[in-house]
């Protein structure tokens, strides 16, 4: 390292310390001033009367009111917002001073070990692949390359509907949180989503149209493999596996219609299992298992539940995986 | 069609970072098209009906759209086919489908030709509007 070069990164080092050291005392400041003022240690009217140079008398207007008694359950209920303040607080002035000490490490470093400085990303990547030796079969699947042909928007069906799947288990674990399965506390629950819970109303609308977008991606995906003979040999599993998927996504639908434990839902879910009743053989074993019973009741919503949430999820991640891995070995079918 | 992937460099991209690009963009479109839709699920809530009652059965009882073709199959199927009860004889055949469905490449081993695409296409084109048909008759029946 050159001189110059040395000079400059202690000008450098000097100019963050003294900003740091500025930023801090700002901190601590604002910090120290917003308790007084909640409180109420500061004399507002002599505040006042200082600045405007008038007596002190006849200025209690100005008292600001008491400090609010901090609630910690109305960051969902949405009646105040002071739980946020500080917490926005000291996420900027954390994230300020993350930045400060990482540009002083990093300086620092440069200067001791007259190297160049390595990024954190490359750091982690090589500290993660020296105790997992994920690396080289990692870029083999990377680098495995995709025809051109494969770039067409029909293609991007199963995709799609591969990442309306998260949405959905990004959404419902949300929904989850508030979600109680009981015949008393199911309707009640949802309400209390759609009317209290912030963005809970716009969480079901996704969770709710998402659901429905699933079924439609998928049967558009099912159709262009059908269209397309990509179903042929050596691709005979991959339909296979397809198609219980498309089974799996249809048992979503028709498990969670069941938890607003509406009109609607009790009753689709009583014809619905009824049809199921009808097979012959099986029929009485099958409806009995799904209502718990012989009648729609608490018991199946409690199992309708463990079902959407639980056991279809399993399923369909573990029936992905296997579908991905096989369409990553085939590869893309040549269309004709 | 049985070689995977002997494709040359000039007709191919790498899987990473070109086409899982490409994948990247299309899962930023969807989650705009979610934020949307949450938007408008702000101003008109998916809602719900009056809470269940299992000792009131509402007029229209209906499954979800994606199943009413199946429902509206069962509905319109004659009381005694064979003498078979009418609704269990539905019930078996559209299983009996699902499986063929299912198993479907195991039925159809020959070479894929321009031709059976075609074929195809129109046989996906019949069934699809059997099933908006069926959709739209129980949705208004």
């Amino acid at each position: 390292m050159t001189d110059s070069s040395r000079k400059k990164f202690i000008i450098g080092l000097a100019v963050m310390l003294v900003a740091g050291i500025v930023l801090i005392a700002t901190a601590v400041h604002v910090q120290a001033m917003s308790t007084a003022v909640q409180a109420g240690e500061i004399n507002w009217p002599l505040v006042e009367a200082a600045l405007t140079n008038q007596p002190a008398s006849g200025l209690a207007a100005t008292i600001p009111p008491p400090k609010q008694e901090p609630c910690l359950s109305c960051h969902i209920t949405g009646e105040n917002k002071n739980l946020w303040t500080p917490l926005a607080r000291w996420l900027v002035f954390g994230t300020f001073g993350l930045v400060f000490a990482f540009g002083v490490y990093r300086s620092a470093s440069v200067w001791t070990q007259r190297k160049r400085w390595k990024p954190l990303t490359v750091r982690a990547a090589a500290w993660v692949d020296e105790r997992y030796q994920i690396s080289e079969p990692l870029s083999k699947i990377l680098k495995k390359p995709v025809p051109k042909y494969a770039l067409h928007w029909w293609y991007c069906l199963g995709g799609i509907t591969a990442f309306l799947f998260v949405v959905q288990g990004l959404t419902g674990i949300m929904l989850a949180f508030y979600y109680k399965p009981t015949a008393a506390g199911a309707y009640a629950s949802i309400q209390f989503i759609e009317n209290e819970v912030r963005f809970g109303s716009a969480i079901r609308a996704i969770h709710s149209w998402a659901a429905n977008g699933m079924i439609v991606i998928c049967v558009a995906h099912m159709l262009r493999v059908f269209i397309m003979g990509a179903y042929k040999r050596p691709r005979e599993l991959n339909w296979v596996s397809g198609v219980l998927l498309l089974i799996l996504t249809l048992a979503f639908g028709f498990t969670g219609y069941l938890l607003p434990w509406d009109q609607r839902a009790f009753w689709a879910t009583t014809v619905g299992t009824q049809i199921a009743g009808v097979i012959p053989a099986i029929g009485n074993l099958a409806l009995v298992f799904l209502r718990v019973g012989w009648n729609v009741s608490e018991a199946t919503l409690g199992r309708f539940y463990a079902l959407h949430i639980i056991v279809i999820p399993l399923a369909t991640v573990a029936l992905m995986l296997v579908h991905f891995m096989m369409v990553r070995r085939l590869g893309v079918k040549k269309p004709l | 069609m049985t070689t995977p992937n002997p494709e040359t460099e000039k007709d191919s991209i790498p899987f990473y970072p070109n086409h899982v690009k490409t994948e990247l963009y299309v899962m930023i479109g969807i989650v705009v098209l979610a934020v949307i839709v949450g938007f408008l699920g702000l101003l008109f809530p998916v809602g719900l009906q009056a809470p269940s009652d299992p000792l009131n059965t509402p007029m229209h009882v209906k499954p979800e759209w994606y199943f009413l073709f199946l429902y509206q199959i069962l509905k319109i199927i004659p009381p005694n086919i064979l003498g078979i009860e009418g609704t269990a004889f539905g019930v078996v055949s559209i299983m009996a489908a699902l499986v063929v469905v299912m198993l479907w490449p195991f039925f159809d081993k020959k070479e894929d030709s321009k031709k059976a695409t075609w074929i195809r296409l129109a046989v996906t084109i019949l069934g699809l509007i059997l099933v908006i048909a069926l959709t739209i008759w129980g949705e208004v029946s």
